[in-house]
């Protein structure tokens, strides 16, 4: 038996033209390892697009090539994870299931506010397979609370189970303030346990089997491009024992360039980036370039980025980014950032404003918030009338604030 | 209703001959009426009194025993009596109480207490229940509180022998505590008694996270990272020699995050140039055997809690917990003595530390009191274990309440904890002690005076107790709540909307 463990594609993550199809080309990219090594199925742990309503052409390729898979009798299983599904609940995964194109293993009822989950039966190998969603703000935390172990642990055969959560016991440096589910809330006994949402990818000994995260098939922002360079996925094999290998996915080399400003000047800074860059060719590579620290002088628009960005290009970078955020300037009041992402960055000014708004809220208020920034931050769908795009967005809303509009 | 008069004795001992139908106890109340106030005037030694002689009462006996069993004397309750000795505790105006520094009149009634009289008992701030109030053996209709947050945050001691209610009366603490969120827990389970895992338990409060090396589901694996553990940490945990205690630090210095490992799989030509090689042989075996850990290959695998791989977040996770004024339980019940001080270490040092930072930083107000809950408190504040050097402990012992960290010490053997650190212990909970140097050694350092309460003391049933605090107007005796009777009335109840799931 062999099988490929993918998650977090996010098809469609990055907004730039020049990154936009780069998680698609890594999807793309995995799909034909996954041929070469003559895989039987492909498990997809959560997160597959960016959004809940991904753009027609992101999901004409997508479609495209899972219907390819399918010609080629590899089955595909996925769980939908924080990103797949909007605030209603609805998920394209779906609409791409009614289409036959993959298999939602997340299947099962609700007795006595039990979750029973059933397996999925992979025909060729006869792998069982079964997962539990990820939603955002942690709701799946509550599915595992209520899961019905049991029941998953008295079946015998090879188990696989998926899950779109961070495990507590194994969140990675830098993660660590990450929500996270604890492994006791795992069934136990799976021969495989198939994760995803902590995009940096680890595997572990756990029970008789492994425990795996796979990570990103493509890194999703400036910190990820920097840390991970590149993403992938684990080809796993059983034969006598279970292997996982970790295969890495090329879509663009990543070149990164760190400068810590503190006692220089901006000309000094620049100098110091154009120096470092002078003797290197990019070969088609992304350059992140990320400044922290305090400016002695000058000020950080006086940094030429124009000129750097130009003789990166000229050089044959694909794409040249930066990072000021940990930058500042004596000549300026100071501004105070930890956070990196833009999540965190959400974060981190949501909770400076907690409790100003007094009426009775339904969830907690941070929670509450980040959900209705997400039903709020979205875009009218190609093809979608402005009354459909309205109900759309209000329904969302008032789902969230549990009011009727 | 009377309970007798007052007929002569001193300040420290009012002597009261008691009515014929009251039957006073030891740590009763009761009070006497002044033109002041009404002055409340504890129990603390019962003894007979008589106006026939030593010899004619002999002799009655003598005649009830060998010849008239019914032979009764003329007046008896005039002639035999009880003679009560009271210590005066407050004296309780209209409008305030204070510390009491009159006696009572001569042959001034002395009465049983009535609700009216402890309407002083107030709700303060941040309330923490402590129980019922108690007069001797009964049980008063009246609430006793303290301020939860100055009370967490000047630590408590928890004095009593085994089976005298520690658990039953820490578990009701640390419940009514999470009611609010002036405080959060930190507690060290030797015994693995707090959560609940087969019983009722704090696991019942939704503000509770458990961490155990076989944990239930919902609960926590306990793992620590090797890379979170300093050199300091060992403090209080085992003996270093100065040349190993310089090697351990020379490597943390080097690899900072990576020095186990660096001590354990590297070669270091240019530490062990430093050091002697049976110095780096030692500690190498020592950590090893600590941690316990096995190197194969060059590579570090765990046997135990300490990890080379998982458990990254786990020290920052239960410091969180913690500051979201919750109560983490950390279950240490299958753990050697000293790596469950080597883990108490390491929480309480990250907790410490975050809030030494806070307070620098101006935001320790907006924290709540970070309390550590410690059994067997002499492990680490006695006196052999502070011989080996001061450990996180005993510095929170001392500069804690500076920075809104509180130790809750529970100990069946006061007296070996130095009395520096027993004094800056703000409250007191005393259930019952039968050894008399363990009585002494709380009476000598409580906040209020209790040089009468030695028999009080002794006398503790189940579930009594006297509470002495800079908190409180006077040692209270009150009666704890039952845990149970808590938790049989706690329905945790929820319903779960299962969006995605496929039928």
């Amino acid at each position: 038996m062999k099988f490929a463990h993918f998650a977090d594609v996010h098809l469609g993550s990055w907004r730039d033209p020049k990154l936009s199809n780069a998680s698609t080309e890594a999807f793309m990219k995995a799909v034909g390892i996954c041929y070469q090594q003559n895989v039987d199925f492909i498990i997809i742990s959560g997160d597959f697009f960016n959004t809940a309503l991904p753009s027609i052409d992101c999901l004409k390729e997508v479609a495209k090539k899972l219907k390819e898979i399918k010609d080629k009798s590899i089955p595909v299983y996925a769980i939908a994870g924080s990103h797949d599904f909007s605030p209603t609940g609805k998920t394209m995964l779906d609409v791409l299931e009614n289409a036959g194109l993959l298999v939602n293993v997340m299947r099962g009822s609700v007795v006595d506010n039990k979750l029973q989950l059933n397996f999925t039966v992979d025909e060729k190998t006869g792998a069982k397979i079964t997962g539990v969603i990820g939603k955002k703000g942690m709701l799946e935390r509550k599915y595992f609370e209520s899961l019905d172990r049991e029941k998953l642990e008295a079946e015998s055969g090879f188990k696989i189970f998926m899950f779109h959560t961070a495990v507590s016991e194994f969140k990675p440096k830098g993660l660590e303030k990450m929500d996270s589910t604890p492994l006791s809330e795992f069934p136990k006994g799976f021969d495989y346990y198939a994760g995803g949402h902590v995009h940096e990818p680890y595997k572990r000994e756990y029970g008789r089997g492994l425990i795996a995260n796979a990570g990103p098939l493509f890194p999703n922002n400036f910190r990820e491009l920097e840390k991970l360079g590149c993403g992938g996925f684990y080809i796993v094999e059983k034969k006598n024992i279970l292997n996982a290998d970790f295969q890495q996915i090329m879509v663009h080399g990543v070149f990164s360039i760190s400068v810590d400003c503190s006692h220089k000047s901006a000309r000094e800074v620049e100098a110091e980036i154009i120096e470092g860059i002078s003797d290197k060719s990019f070969d088609n590579a992304i350059v992140t370039i990320r400044l922290e620290g305090a400016l002695e002088s000058g000020k950080p628009s006086e940094i030429n980025f124009k000129s750097i960005y130009d003789m990166l290009y000229a050089k044959s970078a694909h794409f040249v980014m930066k990072n000021t955020a940990a930058l500042t300037s004596s000549e300026f009041e100071e501004i105070k950032t930890v956070a990196q992402s833009v999540e965190e960055t959400e974060e981190a000014v949501i909770k400076e404003h907690l409790g100003q708004f007094k009426a009775a809220l339904p969830d907690d208020e941070l929670l509450l918030t980040k959900s209705l920034m997400n039903a709020l931050n979205t875009e009218k769908a190609e093809g979608e009338t402005t009354a459909i795009f309205e109900g759309r967005v209000k329904e969302d809303a008032s789902r969230i604030l549990r009011v009727r509009m | 209703m009377i309970a007798g008069q007052v007929i002569s004795g001193s300040f420290d001992s009012v002597v009261v001959r008691q009515k014929s139908d009251a039957k006073l106890e030891i740590g009763q109340l009761l009070t006497a009426n002044t033109a002041e106030g009404k002055i409340l005037m504890q129990v603390f030694n019962l003894v007979y009194g008589s106006q026939l002689s030593q010899q004619n009462l002999e002799m009655i006996s003598g005649m009830k025993l060998e010849s008239d069993n019914d032979l009764e004397l003329m007046d008896a309750e005039l002639r035999n009596y009880t003679l009560a000795f009271l210590k005066p505790l407050l004296i309780v105006r209209e409008n305030s109480v204070s510390p009491c520094k009159t006696l009572p009149e001569f042959f001034s009634n002395v009465n049983e207490l009535a609700m009216e009289d402890v309407k002083f008992l107030e709700k303060p701030d941040n309330p923490l229940l402590i129980g019922n109030l108690r007069s001797g053996s009964r049980i008063v209709d009246a609430e006793v509180y303290l301020n939860g947050a100055d009370v967490f945050s000047h630590h408590v001691l928890i004095a009593a022998q085994t089976g005298r209610g520690k658990s039953n009366l820490m578990s009701c603490l640390i419940w009514n505590a999470l009611q609010n969120d002036y405080a959060g827990f930190l507690i060290l389970d030797p015994h693995d008694e707090y959560y609940g895992r087969n019983h009722n338990g704090l696991k019942k409060s939704e503000k509770v996270a458990y961490y155990s090396t076989n944990p239930p589901a919902g609960a926590r694996t306990l793992t620590i990272n090797l890379s979170k553990i300093r050199p300091s940490h060992f403090s209080g945990v085992t003996f270093w020699s100065e040349p190993q205690r310089e090697a351990l630090y020379a490597y943390y210095r080097k690899y900072r995050a990576r020095w186990i490992e660096a001590v354990l799989a590297e070669e270091d030509e240019s530490l062990k140039s430093l050091f002697h090689e049976a110095t780096i042989s030692v500690i190498r075996r020592r950590l090893q055997q600590l941690l316990n850990l096995e190197i194969a290959n060059n590579e570090i695998y765990a046997k135990g809690i300490f990890d080379a791989a998982a458990g990254i977040s786990t020290v920052a996770d239960i410091a969180d917990d913690v500051e979201k004024a919750m109560a983490v339980i950390v279950d240490t019940s299958s753990l050697s003595s000293q790596t469950e001080i080597l883990v108490g270490s390491i929480i309480a040092s990250e907790l410490f530390s975050r809030y030494q930072n806070y307070k620098s930083a101006g935001q320790l107000r907006d924290k709540p009191v970070a309390s550590i809950v410690l059994e067997e408190a002499p492990r680490v504040l006695g006196k052999d274990a502070l011989e080996q050097g001061a450990n996180v402990f005993s510095r929170i012992a001392r500069e804690g309440r500076k920075f809104k960290t509180g130790l809750i010490a529970i100990t069946q053997l006061p007296s070996v904890i130095p009395r520096q650190i027993l004094a800056n212990m703000g409250t007191k909970i005393i259930l019952g002690i039968e050894m008399a140097p363990e009585r002494k050694a709380i009476i000598e350092s409580a906040a209020q005076d209790l040089s009468q309460d030695d028999k009080a003391i002794a006398s503790l049933d189940i579930g009594e107790a006297i509470v002495t605090s800079t908190f409180s107007k006077f040692a209270v005796p009150v009666k704890t709540p039952l845990f149970d009777e808590i938790a049989a009335n706690t329905k945790t109840d929820y319903r779960t909307e299962f969006v995605g799931l496929h039928s």
